[in-house]
């Protein structure tokens, strides 16, 4: 097997053997924790631009499954496992890890100890790494020149509107670099769902006549984003019902004149519990997160908190005062990850039937 | 055995967004006092009030009211106001208050009727709303509910029957054929 290496921004270096693509690459370091769904984490558009550790040790004895796509072309620069398996007994199994990594030009290392990279990011903080050949001069040399974009929602997100027709409430999915779960969720309650991209303005999603809007999960901070999006949510929030979601969530705050930081070390797994204020509930989610909305920036006359993280505190779920208007940073649809509180999307439904009976009543 | 329409998640999303429905178009919870109707509504009314006291971290007060004496099936012109509302615990004044009156089923819409007759019997209150978890139709009366759990389209043959927990086995709602 070939030799590779992750070469990391401070120095230090993990070899490794190579599997899917032999490309060189670079981008940001992330661990994830989470025991199972490496498909959905590696086709999740919120890995554009980084590298993947994977803590759980060993990856790829499941193969790859035709409905599990989180997005039809993934942009995670690498996978980083501790034990790669390529014998797969699911029964969903047609394409190895190994093939769809290489028709992808992503590549991965195996036989590397991922918890003591995680351990390693976790007393360093954030960092980028690079995939390379030989851990020489040179190749640190190349990862210390390389700037990465800070347009990666643009990166990722659709360029164009489509629709994904059903007969059911008419929703706005407003793509910042979706995750099809969201997609999932929706047409399990039949709606009827238009996506348009992340430019899209509050006249142009309103002229669609949507019941609700749905900004969705994507990759980077939202402060790279323009001014202009905030713009649209605080217009369309007025409107009609509106469901933030990751990255959507942190935009909502923003626009909602909340403060979004960078965490030291991004949050990837599912292992966090996360409480429901209103009910004092704890449950499970898949969470994906590198940005956190600041809890004192929140104008408590405006929002609500409506969940907070229980290992680390952080605003997990807002919700406006005045609108049914609400987000929540992790991801209630799971894929992968618990399913805990896909509720949500049914909450979601019943705000938009709430608002078309109004509606009704006003005619 | 009935189809379980709402299982004890939806019922509890069910009420939480409610909560957040009466929040918002009240513009906060200023003057608020939450009347639960006879068994199943008082239930539901301390549940919202314990989602009131968790998110805006207030005691909002809850009145039961037993509307039994104020139906229209029952001969009972002779009554006095204050024999009617013998079974009620109502130890606020709604005078000037915000009234979210709180039911489990909404179907004809008598028992609201009822409702309203007996909070007016107690004072001038300054609005009030209706909440139910479950709204069937079937209306006999113009009278309609602000804030709704789910709506659940029935037949008049059909029964639809709410379990909570405090005095049912069980949080559900069910649709019997």
């Amino acid at each position: 097997m070939t030799q590779r290496y992750l070469i990391l921004e401070d120095g230090s270096a993990y070899a490794g053997k190579a599997f899917g693509s032999l490309a060189t690459t670079t981008g940001e370091l992330v661990a994830n924790s989470t025991m199972n769904g490496y498909q959905e984490i590696i086709s999740n558009q919120i890995y554009h631009n980084q590298i993947i550790v994977f803590t759980q040790t060993s990856i790829g004895n499941t193969g790859l499954a035709q409905n599990a796509y989180e997005s039809v072309l993934p942009s995670a620069k690498g996978v980083i496992v501790r034990e790669y398996e390529n014998l797969a007994t699911d029964h969903f199994k047609r394409i190895s890890l190994d093939r769809y990594l290489k028709r992808h030009k992503i590549p991965g290392i195996y036989d590397v100890d991922t918890r003591q990279i995680r351990r390693h990011l976790q007393q360093k903080g954030n960092m980028m790494a690079s995939i390379v050949d030989v851990a020489d001069e040179h190749a640190f040399d190349q990862l210390h020149a390389t700037v990465l974009t800070n347009q990666q929602v643009a990166q990722v997100a659709t360029p164009k509107p489509y629709p994904n027709p059903d007969e059911g409430a008419n929703v706005i999915v407003v793509d910042f670099g979706l995750k099809s779960g969201i997609l999932r969720e929706l047409s399990k309650r039949d709606c009827n769902v238009t996506v348009v991209p992340w430019s899209a303005t509050s006249e142009a999603i309103l002229d669609l006549d949507p019941d609700g809007v749905v900004l969705s999960t994507g990759p980077g901070a939202p402060g790279n984003l323009p001014e202009s999006v905030l713009q649209m949510i605080r217009e369309v929030q007025t409107q009609v019902p509106l469901l933030g979601i990751g990255l959507g969530h942190e935009l909502f705050a923003m626009a909602n004149g909340a403060k979004v930081d960078q965490l030291r070390v991004e949050h990837h797994g599912s292992n966090h519990p996360i409480r429901e204020i209103i009910t004092n509930e704890i449950f499970f989610s898949g969470q994906e997160q590198g940005y956190a909305v600041d809890s004192k920036s929140i104008d408590h006359a405006k929002l609500f908190i409506t969940h907070i993280d229980l290992v680390n505190g952080t605003v997990q779920g807002l919700r406006h005062r005045d609108y049914p208007a609400f987000s929540v940073q992790f991801s209630p649809d799971g894929a992968p990850g618990p399913k805990d509180s896909v509720g949500l999307f049914d909450d979601f439904t019943e705000f938009m039937a709430r608002r078309r009976d109004n509606n009704d009543d006003e005619y | 055995m009935g189809k379980i329409i709402l299982d004890k998640m939806a019922m509890q999303r069910a009420l939480t967004r409610i909560t957040y429905e009466i929040v918002e178009k009240n513009k906060g919870v200023e003057d608020l006092v939450l009347i639960g109707i006879k068994t199943r509504g008082i239930f539901l009314a301390n549940r919202i009030a314990d989602r009131l006291q968790q998110l805006e971290n207030v005691t909002i007060p809850v009145g039961e009211l037993d509307i039994t004496n104020y139906r229209d099936d029952i001969e009972h012109d002779s009554l006095s106001t204050d024999v009617k509302m013998s079974n009620n615990k109502i130890d606020f004044s709604v005078e000037g208050k915000r009234v979210i009156l709180v039911d489990d089923v909404l179907y004809t819409g008598r028992t609201v009727r009822a409702a309203l007759s007996a909070v007016m019997d107690l004072g001038r209150p300054k609005s009030i709303n209706l909440a139910v978890l479950v709204d069937r139709g079937h209306r006999e009366l113009p009278i309609r509910a602000d804030f709704v759990g789910k709506n659940i389209p029935s037949s008049q043959k059909e029964k639809i029957k709410v379990y909570v927990s405090e005095i049912d086995d069980k949080d559900a709602v069910e649709l019997i054929k």
